[in-house]
């Protein structure tokens, strides 16, 4: 059996849900195939969705007059930043009126919850989503990409959108990447832990509505690429740990992951904010961080990659992003499908459009900026080295001992001596090309 | 008291405890990770699979001198399957309808 | 030939989690699918459908909005059209109300020869549905159904389940068959019927629209009130046993004894 429709987009993911809204909006069939039981329902984030670079390619739905229908769990007004040394820890916390005013800056969110309510409101734009569906392989048609096939029934389109996430299994079989490197990922493990909203509001200094940030790096991932992660939601924390995997496979056989989890969620610094709460669901999921040096082309005939598929994920050190990439190109991807139907032509040039508008967007521009981030990233003196000097050096200004206190400066000076400094000076001349 | 004392600790949980707080569908008739052992046991010597799973979902038989995985717990973060650069793992996601569905994600 | 399926829209009780009371179940935002007994109702008109010419089978549900997106399913396995009343007066219902708007609805298709339904619904299974459809109707029924077959025009013969017997009767169409889990292996439809199934009819009523009356269904008409719907209590002692491992195992006798487990 066969059927045609315009355009196949296999994952009712962010970025195939962009492009579904787009492409149903200007009259396409569009189908789109999702594995699990409902969108989101195989999705994991950690939490929070930047808004400015998303809003204008969705102005409808993230639009003031509609921002209020979207089922955030709230708006991020409180940013902290801890570094974790073996036993102490110093933070930063950072709010401002910015954050909490106008538009939305940016939202801690569900998957579950957020990708069905997009799921159901491209439904109502005219888009067939069709979970429970697996897609296990690509038509073909003169060496193009001319449809897909589930569990032996295919469906034709003109041209296939692939937004199957981080492990790509469409990318793989279009042979548009090859075997996915260690490297080239992380693995975010979570766990989700339910607590009344009051209590959630009392012990982040949030209002109803609002949320915090919180990230954490340094001792927690035993020098291992990677940190913790904290989001407020409206009854619930997401707590979560990331690690490197190339990390991991340097590090070998003398950690568990899921140990090291459990050890952060145990760390005085982490306690009190969840206590009391029950863990209501453990989740784990792949994360692309890897450089635009390393992307794969996103183009092939009759078939375009968007989202984690495309490899769209960024650490930037300091905020982590992939949902607002995803949307975006989701969005990008739909308008390039539009263009090149306009042509009448689906091949690889024709689409390689999509190449240029995400370069000339601000998701390959965020990426280009950051790609020196990666490989920075993988030094694993950011991890024990600082973290435990900083730690260091605000313990011996803050302790008042015995014996008569050193002047500020000499115990500055103590700590800033014992500094390899070497290293330090190589790892200062890197920061400088982030 | 009683209510306090609930409220004052963390939840620390075995790891099947925290999985049996998700919903699985399990799909008894086919295993979505198949090991190949030959390919394991000859090549493969740091055997990342033993500690990368966050599920921890893979042991190491001594008697049968095998990795064993216990696929039903799975996450399908794929970490495992990236990580064995041997290529002893056939890793695929499960049939469609079955495996983890997430409820919050 | 004309088959209607009752179809319920259920929450999917494998997304069911329990507050941390561990008893009050959430049930807010679970997703929606089809109750599983009637898929094998549903499978087996298909089944009869694709034995014989002219047999045109309806998808019977009521329920919200959702309802629309669900019914899909039953679309997609082989039902020809559906047939949906969507009102928000039906959440609030119990058994009496939804036979009552069932049985107008079957009256409203018209000319029906079979309905066909599950024993019981995946949610509350009180089984009283097939049942008070079949008197509101005043058509025979047939209950737990396991083997079902047409004999001959307008005449029915059915194997029923009795546990340690089985049972065939025969009665004249129209009528009402509720069916087991034993009856079929309900089809999982191709992603192309999927696809199909959104172009099939699907006609749609309000309650006014059948004629029925919203008190009919609701308020005073209500026969059966829920007052709880709680996981049972679980009667576990959570002793934790303390001190050396043969303090721990001396225990641990004394307690099975206390609790009569050892002699």
């Amino acid at each position: 059996m066969s059927e045609k429709v315009d355009v196949v987009i296999v994952g009712a993911g962010l970025a195939g849900l962009g492009a579904a809204y787009h492409l149903a909006e200007a009259g396409l069939e569009v189908l789109v195939v999702e594995r699990g039981d409902y969108p989101g329902s195989k999705n994991v984030t950690g939490g929070r969705l930047y808004l400015n670079p998303v809003r204008p390619y969705f102005p409808d739905l993230l639009g003031d007059e509609r921002i209020g229908e979207v089922p955030f769990e709230g708006r991020v007004v409180k940013e902290r930043l801890t570094m974790v040394a073996e036993d102490a820890s110093t933070t930063v916390e950072f709010q401002s009126s910015r954050m909490g005013e106008g538009p939305m800056h940016s939202a801690t969110l569900l998957r579950g919850v957020f990708d069905r309510w997009l799921g159901d409101v491209v439904s109502e734009r005219g888009a067939m989503i069709v979970p429970g569906y697996k897609v296990d392989d690509l038509v073909w048609n003169e060496g193009k990409v001319a449809g897909i096939l589930s569990a032996g029934d295919e469906v034709l389109a003109d041209v296939v959108l692939a937004a199957d996430g981080a492990l790509s299994f469409i990318a793989e079989r279009a042979v548009l990447r090859h075997r996915l490197e260690p490297k080239h990922f992380a693995m975010g493990i979570k766990e989700l832990i339910e607590l009344p909203p009051d209590r959630v509001q009392e012990r982040f200094g949030v209002q109803p509505g609002q949320s915090a940030s919180h990230l954490f790096f340094g001792s927690l991932t035993q020098g291992m690429l990677g940190g913790g992660f904290l989001y407020t939601n409206r009854e619930s924390v997401s707590l979560g740990l990331v690690l490197g995997m190339g990390a991991m496979l340097d590090k070998g056989d003398v950690f568990q992951a899921h140990e090291l989890m459990d050890a952060f969620k145990a760390r005085p610094e982490i306690q009190p904010l969840i206590a009391g709460g029950r863990v209501v669901e453990y989740s784990a999921h792949a994360i692309p961080e890897s450089s635009v040096n390393d992307m794969p082309r996103l183009v092939c005939d009759g078939m375009l990659l968007a989202g984690d598929a495309a490899g769209l994920g960024l650490n930037m050190g300091i905020t982590v992003r992939g949902m607002d990439f995803a949307l975006a190109s989701g969005a990008i991807a739909a308008k390039s499908i539009l263009e090149a139907r306009e042509d009448g032509d689906f091949s690889a040039q024709s689409l390689a459009r999509y190449e240029v508008a995400l370069r000339d967007s601000f998701v390959l521009r965020d990426h280009r900026t950051f790609a020196a981030m990666p490989s920075f990233l993988e030094n694993p003196r950011l991890y024990t080295l600082y973290p435990e000097w900083v730690s260091g050096l605000l313990g011996d200004v803050f302790w008042i001992g015995k014996s008569p206190k050193e002047s500020l400066w000499r115990t500055i000076w103590n700590r800033v001596r014992r500094l390899p400094w070497i290293s330090a000076l190589r790892d200062a001349l890197k920061v400088r090309r982030l | 008291m009683a209510q306090d004392d609930a409220q004052s600790s963390i939840e620390i949980l075995s790891l099947e405890d925290k999985l049996g707080r998700n919903v699985f569908k399990i799909d008894k008739e086919s295993p979505h990770i198949v090991i190949d052992h030959d390919i394991c046991r000859q090549q493969c010597t740091l055997r990342p699979c033993l500690f990368v799973c966050p599920a921890h979902l893979y042991t190491f038989n001594d008697e049968r001198d095998e990795v064993f995985v216990d696929y039903e717990g799975c996450l399908e973060c794929g970490t495992c399957m990236i990580v064995c650069e041997d290529e002893a793992l056939t890793w695929h996601y499960p049939r469609a309808g079955y495996g983890i569905q997430y409820r919050f994600g | 030939m004309k088959i209607v399926v009752c179809m319920k829209q259920v929450v999917d009780l494998a997304q069911l989690r329990f507050k941390s009371d561990g008893r009050t179940p959430v049930l807010e935002g679970l997703p929606m699918i089809l109750s599983a007994f009637e898929k094998h109702a549903l499978e087996e008109a298909v089944r009869i459908k694709e034995a014989q010419a002219d047999v045109h089978v309806i998808a019977l549900s009521a329920g919200s909005t959702k309802l629309k997106e669900t019914i899909k399913e039953a679309l997609a396995i082989g039902a020809d059209e559906a047939a949906l009343v969507i009102d928000p007066a039906i959440k609030d219902t119990d058994v009496s109300g939804s036979s009552r708007l069932l049985a107008g609805a079957i009256e409203a298709i018209g000319e029906v020869d079979l309905v066909l339904t599950g024993e019981g619904s995946d949610d509350e299974y009180s089984g009283q549905i097939p049942s008070r459809v079949a008197a509101r109707l005043g058509w025979p029924q047939i209950t737990t159904v396991r083997e079902l077959a047409l004999a001959g025009e307008k005449r029915l013969r059915a194997v029923r389940d009795m546990e340690n017997s089985l049972e065939v009767v025969e009665c004249d169409l129209p009528a009402v068959v509720s069916v087991t889990s034993e009856l079929n292996t309900p089809r999982l439809p191709p992603l192309t019927a999927i696809l199909k199934a959104g172009r099939k009819p699907t006609q749609e009523w309000t309650l006014t629209e059948l004629g029925i009356n919203a008190d009919e269904i609701g308020g005073k008409a209500i026969q059966i009130e829920v007052l709880s719907n709680l996981a049972p209590e679980q009667e576990r002692k959570n002793e934790m046993l303390e001190g050396t491992l043969e303090e721990q195992i001396d225990a641990l006798l004394r307690a099975l004894e206390h609790e009569g487990v050892l002699a």
